[in-house]
């Protein structure tokens, strides 16, 4: 490691680069805080801001995440088998940038002291500087459980936050939680052998503030110009209602064991369904906290201001905020939704892939008329013989191309929904 | 006359899918026996009842002119017994119901009509509405049926249901022997209880046609209603297809997954309704014991049963849980459905390879 | 004396060979002891799992070790975390605040509860809550104890242990299974036992008749055999996970649904040629069934090597091998995860061709359903059947539903001390 790093630290800019001419900047969390906008950003312009000096060292926009698991071991339904040796190659462009390289991704906040400390060394002299972004326990608990379901988990709300609030952490679902949103512990295990003015905190504002605060706060960490990378991203990961919830909670518990694959499950109950459909119905209550865990989670995040604030990290935006409101709305819970809300919600999902099967349906028809086509045409050639065959050939082959396009479309649309 | 034409003109909701389905698995079989049951190439004999009705049907184009003749032309061809069964045509008027007659006046005529009380027959049609993309509620398609006439009636209900008057329709000039009304069995009936009723009148040994339908037009519950006509409303909106309507929703969704579901609350008529009811049977049984014609079964079976004791469901107010639970189901069969796709276009271009390479020289 | 002071000193006591308890340690006299700088602490489950290696290698034959074996394979513990998912790493329950450590007679010397490393930390609650390392879940120790041992599997350094002497032997085998002069199919683990025993016997080419033998076992042991072989081919699902998927389908693991296997043989060779052996009565009796059915002449005798077919494990072995093979999923490609997955299995110890094992209570109607359906095909299929396919149909008594965690964590302390014994080459060892 470097020295520290001179310069302000709560300016735009981190300070000049080290001697060594390297820096990182390891962006590890915390999920729903704006991480996936962010990483939309840095991918789509990362060929003007490798020409400002600027990596973002990435092949596929995945590539992050697919580093994350090779370094947390960490099996994804198959997908880590692309991660075989992903972080190590990740690791080894930014040790060999001259200038400032960026790695983000949120699962990266669950790792042990071992991972951080295999992370870390495999950057070689750059000077590493950790970045967290986090915003209150009372918007990220709900967030969190909801992602549990959007990722085929059918266990209730209630549940869900007795095992969150049960001391002990047993469980895997407590464990994770906490190793992704517990922020003094993430920055204690990441940032734990750095000077605190390379640990830097970005706080998401208050609902209301200006709808790119957050951007511009990422923008003065990475030393970005938040004006000249227009952040128009298309990925936002929009939220369901309470009735919505709990409707894709059923069907969860309708799908699982094997009865639905993992990828008709990611492309059809969470692309089409939570995200293309049910995220856009408007006016259905929003998942908050019941009081009791309210009180608690409130007393929570002042212990937390309270430890983040002695330990004097590069605070971007306000401690503050993640102190929650103090007006709660009116808590509806999901395991007892509205039924109407629940029926409006069902059969709007049942339309929905009406249209999704009519459509695929008929996709197939008219490509079994081509086929029919096709055959017709291959029996007139038996005539012609040979000129024909070749024709039919490159036919089919064109066809094959398209197919192949077809599917490389398919897994892009369906890996845009991976995240942690 | 060497030929005995039966010709069963419903009502609907009584069986009928049932019958003509396993007359048709029989035909050869009942053929030995001198029995005919003629629907040619088709599955029924929907297409000469539609031309006797002269009307069109539930947005279907079909060119059906002719196809009575057709028919007519074929049965005098025949000897021995003939049976022709649609449930539509107890809505055939006078004037058709001659032209029927005229068809067949060299052969010996029997007309079967049969008939279920109006307890179950009410949401038995409403619910047939609404599985064809029909929104009406519950509550107004009563209304509608008490208040219409039954005499000479317009609404189609009535048209199929009036026993009295499909019956005063389509006896004229018959003798009573020679019209036959077959009661459907109350609930708790062994199995094949209707089939043989029907065997009677139309003069069959049940054992001639030994194998047995797998079709039978199946009921849903209340809160799987509900939820149809719910569909129908957005499916409306969002324009699916008919033909869509008919495969998908008819088909996977009611038939294949609704239908399947248990312990579904059944539709049943209100209690208010109930005094009105045994009313109207009352008068059918009187019209039916003072006619004289043919009773198969049991005239009494055509009063409703008596309320039951549990509380009654209003089916445009459905338990919305059940409603929920249905939609799910409905949910996960069409996301199966979704997923059950092989990719076309993978699939077809190879199939095209394959044929193609098989021509070119080795 | 502080936190970091007491782990780091209980750390090396373990590396060094010893096995004294967390608890213990702490009443022990220990002064002087400096942390090295750049030392990052373990957890409670690194530490108590070198603990839990010390123990049995001090009930095992710990004399032919290498010198420094056993500090390499602690370092190698330590020095990484648990792959996959699992509980947050705890920190080690210490003594109370302000007392310093607890000198013996001063009480429970764990009764502090949040010992982080850093003073804020410590006042409110912020990590993962302490633990007693004697009290870590078994699952824990498994996941730390898996991680190493995939490092073992996965070491440059090692030679290719006992597999020459068996590798030359491989085409001897592969010529006469190779040709397959006879026919076995039907549930793997008994079909390469019978395998085995028809070669042992000096059982090869067949005689005047011939045809297909399928073994075929209850149902439940037939899946837990498909489990078997699906994990030494490299298969990460675990027992209860994999009789849910096929529960929840119409098809079945091709090696367990015997109407459908007969029916595809008897096209080939005709429906009398298939014989339906219900191997219930053990692998010797399954043995001679089907030299006599297939009409074996007794030849030359040959002893087959462990690693052709699926290997004979216990559950808890396929339960170490279905999570080597999570772990080796995300570590390396495919053809170093084979080699590693045939290395384990080789080193794995081997158990009784029937697993004790059956499917999990909530399963049972269905698999009893289904078992009845699966018997009655294979009566009603026309083949000639050696035994009561009544048998197929499982009876469930007795039989755990799973691995036993206490047995699958010795499975992994005994193989990683087996393969840390061995001699390996400079720097094998790497930091996580």
């Amino acid at each position: 490691m470097g020295d520290p790093v001179d310069g302000p630290v709560d300016g735009p800019v981190i300070g000049p680069l080290p001697p060594g001419g390297r820096r990182v900047l390891v962006h590890v969390g915390a999920p729903k805080t704006g991480t996936s906008f962010v990483q939309d950003v840095l991918w789509l312009n990362r060929h003007s801001l490798a020409e400002q000096g600027f990596l973002y060292p990435a092949e596929r926009f995945d590539e992050h995440f697919l580093a994350a698991l090779d370094l947390l071991e960490l099996p994804w339904g198959g997908l880590e088998r692309q991660a075989v040796g992903a972080w190590d190659r990740l690791a080894e462009r930014v040790r060999a940038w001259q200038g400032t390289a960026v790695v983000s991704h949120e699962i990266l906040a669950t790792a042990t002291r071992q991972q951080v400390r295999r992370a870390l060394e495999s950057f070689g002299d750059a000077e590493v500087h950790v970045v967290l972004s986090a915003r209150d326990l009372v918007r990220q608990i709900p967030a969190e459980w909801q992602e549990n379901v959007k990722h085929r988990r059918t266990v209730g709300y209630g549940e869900f936050l007795d095992r969150i609030t049960d001391p002990h952490r047993t469980g895997e679902l407590a464990s994770w939680f906490w190793g992704v949103q517990e922020v003094p512990d993430v920055l204690d295990r990441w940032g734990g052998t750095l000077p605190p003015e390379r640990v830097h905190l970005v706080t998401v504002p208050k609902p209301g503030a200006p709808r790119d605060l957050l951007w511009q706060r990422f923008a003065s960490v990475l030393g970005l110009d938040a004006s000249a990378l227009a952040p128009e991203t298309n990925r936002s990961n929009a939220s369901l209602g309470v009735p919505e919830t709990a409707l894709i909670r059923r069907i969860n518990e309708r799908v699982n064991n094997g009865v639905l694959r993992n990828e008709d499950y990611r492309e059809l109950v969470r692309e089409l369904l939570a995200h293309r459909t049910l995220s856009l119905r408007t006016g259905s209550p929003r998942l908050g906290l019941p009081p009791d865990v309210r009180t608690w989670a409130v007393d929570l995040s002042e212990e937390w201001i309270e430890v983040l604030t002695e330990r004097g990290y590069d605070v971007r935006g306000d401690l503050d905020e993640l102190r929650p409101d103090r007006i709660a709305p009116a808590f509806s819970d999901p395991d007892d939704p509205d039924r109407d809300d629940l029926a409006d919600a069902a059969v709007e999902a049942v339309v929905t892939l009406l249209d999704e099967v009519a459509r695929l349906q008929g996709t197939e028809r008219r490509l079994a008329e081509d086929l029919e086509a096709a055959y017709v045409e291959l029996e007139r050639s038996r005539s012609l013989r040979f000129r024909a065959k070749r024709r039919l050939v490159l036919e089919a082959d064109r066809r094959r191309a398209l197919a192949l396009a077809l599917a490389a479309y398919r897994r892009l649309r369906r890996s845009s929904s991976r995240s942690a | 006359m060497s030929r005995v034409v039966y010709l069963h003109v419903g009502a609907p909701k009584t069986g009928t899918t049932y019958l003509q389905d396993r007359l048709a698995h029989n035909q050869a079989a009942l053929r030995r026996r001198g029995v005919h049951y003629p629907i040619g190439l088709h599955a029924s004999h929907f297409r000469p009842a539609l031309d006797v009705l002269q009307q069109p049907w539930g947005g279907l184009q079909v060119d059906v002119d002719g196809e009575w003749d057709a028919l007519a032309a074929r049965v005098r061809r025949l000897t021995g017994r003939v049976v022709i069964s649609h449930e539509i045509l107890a809505a055939a008027k006078p004037v058709q119901v001659r032209r029927v007659m005229a068809g067949l006046r060299d052969s010996e005529v029997h007309i079967v009509y049969s008939a279920r009380d109006l307890a179950r027959q009410i949401p038995a049609e409403w619910q047939e509405g609404v599985k064809h993309q029909r929104k009406v509620a519950f509550g107004s398609f009563l209304r509608q049926v008490q208040d219409a006439k039954r005499v000479k009636p317009t609404l189609w209900f009535w048209r199929v249901q009036s026993l009295p008057d499909v019956l005063s329709r389509w006896s004229q000039g018959l003798s009573p022997d020679r019209v036959h009304l077959v009661t459907v069995p109350q609930t708790g009936a062994p199995r094949d209880e209707l089939w043989e009723r029907y065997c009677r009148a139309f003069g069959i040994d049940p054992a001639w046609a030994p194998e047995e339908s797998e079709r039978e037009n199946v009921s849903i519950g209340a809160a799987e209603t509900y939820l149809l006509r719910k569909l129908n409303r957005r499916l409306r909106q969002a324009g699916l297809p008919s033909e869509d309507y008919r495969r998908l929703v008819r088909e996977l969704v009611v038939h294949q997954t609704l239908a399947q579901r248990p312990n579904m609350t059944r539709v049943t008529l209100p209690p208010a309704a109930h005094g009105w009811a045994e009313e109207v049977a009352e008068e059918w049984v009187e019209w039916v014991r003072g006619s004289g014609i043919d009773v198969v079964g049991d005239v009494d079976e055509l009063r409703p049963l008596p309320a039951e004791d549990e509380r009654w469901v209003n089916p445009d107010r459905p338990r919305r849980l059940e409603m929920v639970e249905a939609a799910v189901d409905a949910l996960v069969a069409l996301t199966l459905e979704a997923a059950r796709r092989p990719d076309p276009h993978e699939q077809i271009g190879a199939r095209i390879g394959r044929a193609a390479r098989r021509l070119l020289p080795r | 004396m502080t936190y970091l002071q007491d782990v780091w000193s209980w750390q090396q006591h373990l590396r060094s060979g010893g096995s004294t308890s967390w608890r213990e340690w702490l009443l022990t006299d220990r002064t002087g002891v400096a942390v090295p700088a750049g030392w990052s602490e373990p957890g409670a489950a690194q530490l108590e799992v070198v603990r839990r290696l010390a123990l049995r290698r001090l009930g095992g034959p710990g004399s032919e070790d290498r010198p420094g074996a056993f500090a390499d394979l602690a370092d190698l513990v330590t020095s990484r975390s648990g792959p996959g998912r699992g509980l947050g790493q705890q920190p080690l329950a210490w003594g109370p605040e302000g007392t310093g450590s607890g000198h013996p007679g001063e009480g429970d010397p764990l009764s502090g509860r949040f010992p982080a490393s850093t003073a804020t930390s410590r006042r409110h609650r912020v990590g993962a809550p302490p633990v007693d390392p004697a009290e870590v879940p078994l699952e824990e120790l498994v996941r730390v104890g898996v991680g190493a041992l995939t490092e073992l599997l996965l070491d440059p350094g090692a030679p290719p242990d006992g597999d020459r002497h068996s590798r030359r032997r491989a085409p001897a085998f592969g010529r006469m299974t190779g040709t397959a002069p006879f026919l076995l199919d039907g549930a793997p683990v008994t079909v390469s036992a019978v395998r085995q025993a028809l070669a042992a016997a000096g059982h090869s080419k067949p005689g005047a008749a011939s045809g297909v033998v399928l073994l075929a076992e209850p149902f439940d042991q037939a899946l837990a055999q498909a489990w078997s072989a699906r994990v030494q081919h490299g298969s990460p699902a675990r027992w209860a996970g994999f009789v849910a998927r096929w529960s929840g389908r119409l098809e079945l693991p091709r090696s367990a649904d015997l109407p459908t296997l007969a029916r595809t043989w008897a096209d080939r060779v005709g429906a009398a040629q298939v014989h339906v052996v219900v191997a219930t009565g053990g692998v010797q009796e399954a043995s001679r069934v089907a030299a006599e059915v297939l009409g074996l002449r007794t030849g030359r005798r040959a002893t087959p090597s462990r690693q052709h077919g699926t290997a004979a494990l216990p559950p808890a072995g396929v339960d170490v091998a279905r999570r080597v093979n999570a772990v080796l999923g995300v570590r390396v490609a495919p053809p170093e995860r084979e080699a590693a997955l045939r290395r384990l299995v080789r080193t794995l110890p081997a158990g009784p061709a029937r697993m004790a094992l059956t499917v999990p209570g909530r399963f049972q109607a269905r698999v009893l359903e289904r078992a009845e359906r699966l018997a009655t095909a294979v009566r009603e299929g026309g083949y000639p059947v050696h035994g009561s396919p009544g048998a197929l149909v499982p009876g469930f008594s007795g039989l755990p539903t799973r691995p036993d965690l206490q047995d699958t964590l010795e499975v992994v302390l005994a193989t990683c001390l087996g393969l840390a014994r061995r001699p390996r080459s400079e720097g094998a060892v790497s930091g996580g």
